[in-house]
């Protein structure tokens, strides 16, 4: 008796999916409080997006009393967990925010999320809006399976002009010119590039940069596709051996391993002039401004786009980053929440919306969104951005996101080992060979 | 799944069989209940649950699929398994032997009534109540290397690669572990030592026995049982020590700090493969029992002869 | 057998001590004084100052942010959590250690439960995490504080048993002997003899499991969405935002979730020695 509650129970746990199949109504009753139409959203909390994110629900939920959406914010990291075992548990809410590529893949493959593209082809106007390149992340063999939404994110090279000036010397146009500031730099007892190490999101952003202006998007295009030995392409071993070189050049702030990106310290040493550069993604720009005292805003945070490499067979336009942030439907939802999900998207990115995203510093993927950008207090920047995001050829989605996540875990790990260099570039593409396509 | 006969003989020293208990064991068996009850449902049908999936492959949001002993024969096979292992201990070898004789002496220093040692056991308290965020943020903080500690004092060796190098890190886990475990033991010490009776000192000093003979003959062995309770706690408690590793290292630098709950966390929420993880889980199980096992022996018998002298 | 009669003569011979604990308090305070000057500075200050030099102009603005939200719903939530699993489950594990020592050479059941808590002793949360989601929607507690209850109760049970078993077996017989001899049953002998002489332990297993739940982080991320929910850990998310994290208010909400607690330290100290060292020697 006792025997047999175990195995159902464990069998359920297993397939947790069908286990919530089996409940009376559904997984949306838990989350949505009540109404048939309802639907659930969970997103990130924090600023600068929770007020936005807030806003645009209230204004949704305002103009349509009988569907709402009912939202809950989540910590970043915090999210991740809570998703991951709603998912497990077949419990996920209606609208899942996330970042595309490789986690949004798993989904797919597990048949958890909406196929849109034909919702979009019948909502032309929705798509036609929204920058073309935003929609890579979101697609899966030819297939959107989740709505572009908020901002785009490139990484930046962030640099301080007075440091500089002090020096008379100019922002690098190329990797040599990087490698020739180096020294120059660390003779002033001023760090040539910070970095938050600890995080290891920050180091990948170093070797996602270097494979495309070495080798151009191929190179990470073919690991991406799953081709056997792609991280031992030539060009990957030279931008590994490049990273190195940085590295024992004491390119990088003393102690880098020991600083943590979520803490701002990296960001911190920027415009405290204890470092000259920083890679950083595009949403430092309003923490520096928020944090740096006048820094920002007496002009002293210079901005660009990451060099090429001299030889290099990438185009110095390309970027990387986030094209955008994606809510995905989740294939259990009831058909009457899906249809609210479906509104709710429509209603997304309105004029009210893309307003208080500029307001923190962010550029909505909107097209056309530059006109809008003028009149803000940051209007450089944004401009900037804009431009780095409309002009690059191919906008790369950061690899942690694009691969799965098992194989994302594996290149973090052996990330961190390289730039602790208890690996070397050859080492690193054995251990990454290991997992490609898994 | 029935798991109880195959540890049936847990050697547990019981009331001597020849003693007639009034009533017999029936009388006492129905006080197990509350605590067996609320165990099962939520400790012991999940474990159950753990152990069917380590036979599976699942990455969380797809389908459960049946792999017979793949996920094992992976993680058995993986050198990480035996490093997170040696992680592991590590930090709770460590971890014991640095708050246990601190403990002690901070538990004997404050078992005096002063007033003033009164407020120190008031300061010692506070690392206890910290959230693991709290103490993460603060030891990051204190820890950077160019706005931290060092940089503040300009002390040279204070400014060193804290979390960057793999031997610090570790040092670093057990440091700050031992910071927020200190206060507790010593306070469970302090207790100990209150009950040891005055008249033994007395006789001792009668005797001749200096200060440091009294504390190995009389305090140390009188405190023995203490030491017994608060090491479990340590020991047990290092094996599902997750939460500080993780915001502190993240298991990192590469896999320095990687104990096995911060392994199969990483394998299972990070990298999707609840197969593995699950493996691990069960591992980390039966190191939980076998520690136990040895803990109990440790605790030694012959009750009798140890324990009415000291009354 | 009261503490206060004894009082040994300890600060006469414990110099190592003494210099331990004067050290230790160094380490304890620095981080903690940390703490307190950099909650009193404005975020946007907080890499600009020395980390040791108290602010020139201290705020109690962080302090206001965090009470404005809804700080003492998460307090109180914290603190029903806590005691509703934590008190509950040292009793259950009281009564079946007790149950395990007295009863365990003659029941093959006792032993066998016996096993099944240590097996516990070292589950890894996370990895029980998604079945007990499951239970908990099963019985229709999920996003409730009964939700968080009934799983930390359960996680606290084996470490309970093992240490007030310990304790327990530690009682000398005779006692047990004279208890019967006057005729007691096994529950008056359980409260009258057994809970006494452990109360030592018992307020040792409490103090560690109510730290555990209180500082309890996956379970009410898991089990519970509304705010209306949430505990103190989960409570320093609204100082953490998507990129980075405020952390002069963090720490304000850290100084005023230890504050009450140390007070009720401060008060209850004594109690808390005396129920240490109650019993008999050990």
């Amino acid at each position: 008796m006792k025997r047999r509650n175990f195995l159902t129970l464990s069998a359920g746990t297993a397939a947790g999916a069908a286990l919530a199949a089996c409940g009376s109504s559904g997984p949306a009753d838990i989350s949505t409080g009540g109404k048939a139409g309802g639907a659930s959203y969970w997103t990130l909390s924090g600023p600068p997006g929770e007020s936005v994110r807030q806003g645009a629900v209230d204004r949704y939920n305002k103009a349509n009393p009988d569907n709402q959406i009912k939202l809950n914010l989540f910590q970043n990291e915090a999210y991740k967990d809570k998703l991951k075992t709603a998912f497990g548990a077949g419990q996920q809410p209606t609208v899942v925010w996330g970042w595309g590529g490789g986690g949004l893949k798993s989904y797919v493959e597990a048949g958890q999320v909406d196929d849109l593209t034909d919702w979009f082809a019948q909502n032309a106007p929705v798509k036609d809006r929204l920058f073309p390149s935003s929609f890579g992340p979101a697609t899966i063999n030819g297939k959107i399976y989740a709505m572009p939404a908020e901002t785009v994110q490139p990484i930046v090279l962030f640099y301080n002009k007075e440091v500089f000036d002090q020096l008379k010397v100019s922002p690098p146009q190329s990797w040599g010119e990087i490698m020739d500031l180096v020294p120059k730099f660390n003779a002033a007892k001023i760090a040539p590039f910070s970095l938050g190490g600890q995080s290891r999101w920050t180091n990948m952003m170093w070797l996602e940069f270097l494979f495309d202006r070495i080798g151009g998007q191929s190179v990470f295009g073919d690991i991406f596709e799953g081709k056997a030995n792609a991280w031992s392409n030539p060009a990957a071993i030279d931008a590994l051996t490049k990273t190195q070189e940085l590295i024992k050049a004491n390119g990088f702030v003393n102690g880098f391993n020991s600083i943590t990106a979520d803490s701002n310290a990296d960001q911190a040493l920027l415009y405290r002039g204890k470092a000259a550069m920083m890679l950083h993604g595009s949403w430092s720009y309003g923490i520096q401004l928020a944090e740096g005292g006048k820094f920002v805003k007496d002009g002293k945070l210079g901005y660009m786009n990451f060099p090429g490499v001299d030889g290099g067979k990438g185009d110095p336009n390309d970027t990387v980053g986030n094209a955008g942030q994606y809510l995905s439907i989740s294939s259990n939802a009831t058909p009457e929440a899906k249809e609210t999900a479906k509104k709710f998207f429509s209603s997304l990115l309105d004029d009210t919306e893309q307003a208080d995203w500029i307001k923190t510093g962010g550029v909505p993927i909107i097209k056309g969104a530059d006109a809008k950008l003028a009149a803000s207090p940051d209007a450089d920047f944004l401009k900037f951005v804009y431009g780095v995001a409309s002009n690059a050829k191919v906008f790369a989605q950061s690899w942690d996101q694009a691969l799965s996540p098992t194989a994302a875990e594996t290149l973090l790990d052996n990330i961190a080992k390289l730039f602790t260099q208890s690996i070397g570039p050859q080492q690193f593409a054995d251990n990454m060979n290991a997992v490609i396509g898994k | 799944m029935t798991i109880a006969p195959p540890l049936a003989p847990a050697p547990v020293e019981t009331a001597p069989p020849g003693s007639k208990l009034a009533g017999g064991s029936g009388s006492v068996s129905w006080m197990a209940w509350p605590a067996l009850i609320a165990f099962t449902l939520f400790g012991l049908v999940p474990l159950v649950g753990v152990f069917l999936l380590s036979f599976t492959e699942w990455n969380i949001s797809g389908a459960v699929k049946p792999a017979g002993l793949d996920s094992w024969r992976t993680v058995l096979a993986d050198p990480d398994l035996l490093h997170s292992l040696w992680v592991t201990f590590l930090i709770m070898a460590f971890s014991w032997l640095v708050q246990t004789p601190l403990s002690i002496l901070i538990g004997v220093f404050l078992a005096s009534h002063q007033r003033y040692r009164a407020v120190l056991a008031v300061l010692y308290f506070i690392p206890l109540l910290l959230s693991q965020a709290a103490i993460s943020i603060t030891y990051k903080a204190l820890l950077d290397p160019n706005f931290g500690l060092g940089a503040s004092l300009g002390w040279e060796f204070l400014q060193q690669d804290w979390l960057g190098d793999p031997v610090l890190a570790l040092g670093v886990v057990v440091f700050v572990v031992s910071w927020q475990f200190i206060p507790f033991h010593s306070l469970i010490y302090q207790g100990g030592v209150r009950q040891i009776p005055t008249s033994m000192y007395e006789a001792a000093q009668i005797d001749g026995a200096g200060r440091i003979r009294q504390f190995f003959s009389i305090t140390l062995p009188q405190l023995k049982y203490t030491i017994i309770t608060s090491s479990t706690l340590m020991v047990v408690g290092s094996l599902t020590f997750f939460d500080l590793i993780w915001v502190l290292t993240a298991g990192g630098p590469g896999d320095a700090t990687s104990a096995l709950a911060v392994e199969m966390y990483q394998r299972g929420f990070k990298a999707n493969l609840m197969g593995p993880a699950s493996a691990i889980a069960v591992i980390l199980v039966l190191c939980g029992l076998v520690l136990a096992l040895g803990l109990r022996r440790l605790g030694g018998r012959n009750q009798a002869d140890s324990q009415l002298e000291g009354v | 057998m009261a503490a206060s009669v004894k009082r040994p003569r300890l600060s006469q011979w414990n110099f190592l001590g003494g210099l331990a604990g004067w050290l230790w308090l160094a380490i304890v305070i620095v981080p903690i004084y940390w703490i307190v000057i950099t909650s009193l500075k404005v975020s946007g200050d907080y890499y600009s100052t020395n980390p040791l030099v108290p602010p020139t102009s201290p705020t109690l603005e962080n302090y206001r942010f965090v009470l404005e939200n809804d700080f003492v719903r998460y307090f109180t939530n914290s603190t029903i959590v806590t005691l509703g699993a934590v008190l509950p489950a040292v009793l259950m594990s009281f009564m079946a250690g007790y149950a395990i020592i007295r009863g365990g050479a003659a029941s093959r059941f006792l032993r066998g439960v016996n096993g099944l808590f240590l097996m516990g002793l070292a589950i890894p949360l996370q990895a029980v995490i998604i079945p007990i989601y499951l239970i908990i929607i099963k019985i229709q507690m999920y996003d409730t504080l009964g939700a968080i209850i009934l799983p930390s109760l359960a996680f606290a049970i084996p470490l309970s048993v093992l240490v007030l078993s310990n304790f327990i077996r530690d009682v000398p017989k005779e006692l047990f002997e004279s208890m019967r001899m006057d005729g007691a049953t096994e529950w008056g002998t359980l409260w009258r003899l057994a809970f006494p002489l452990t109360r030592p332990a018992l307020v040792t297993v409490t103090i560690y499991q109510g730290l555990t739940v209180w500082n309890g982080f996956v379970l009410p991320l898991i089990l519970t969405q509304s705010p209306e929910q949430r505990t103190l850990p989960l409570a320093l998310w609204e100082f953490q935002g998507q990129y980075s994290v405020n952390i002069p208010a963090v720490l304000a909400s850290v100084v005023l979730t230890t504050l009450p607690i140390l007070t009720l330290y401060v008060i209850g100290r004594r109690q808390l020695l005396s129920g240490l060292t109650a019993g008999f020697g050990k």
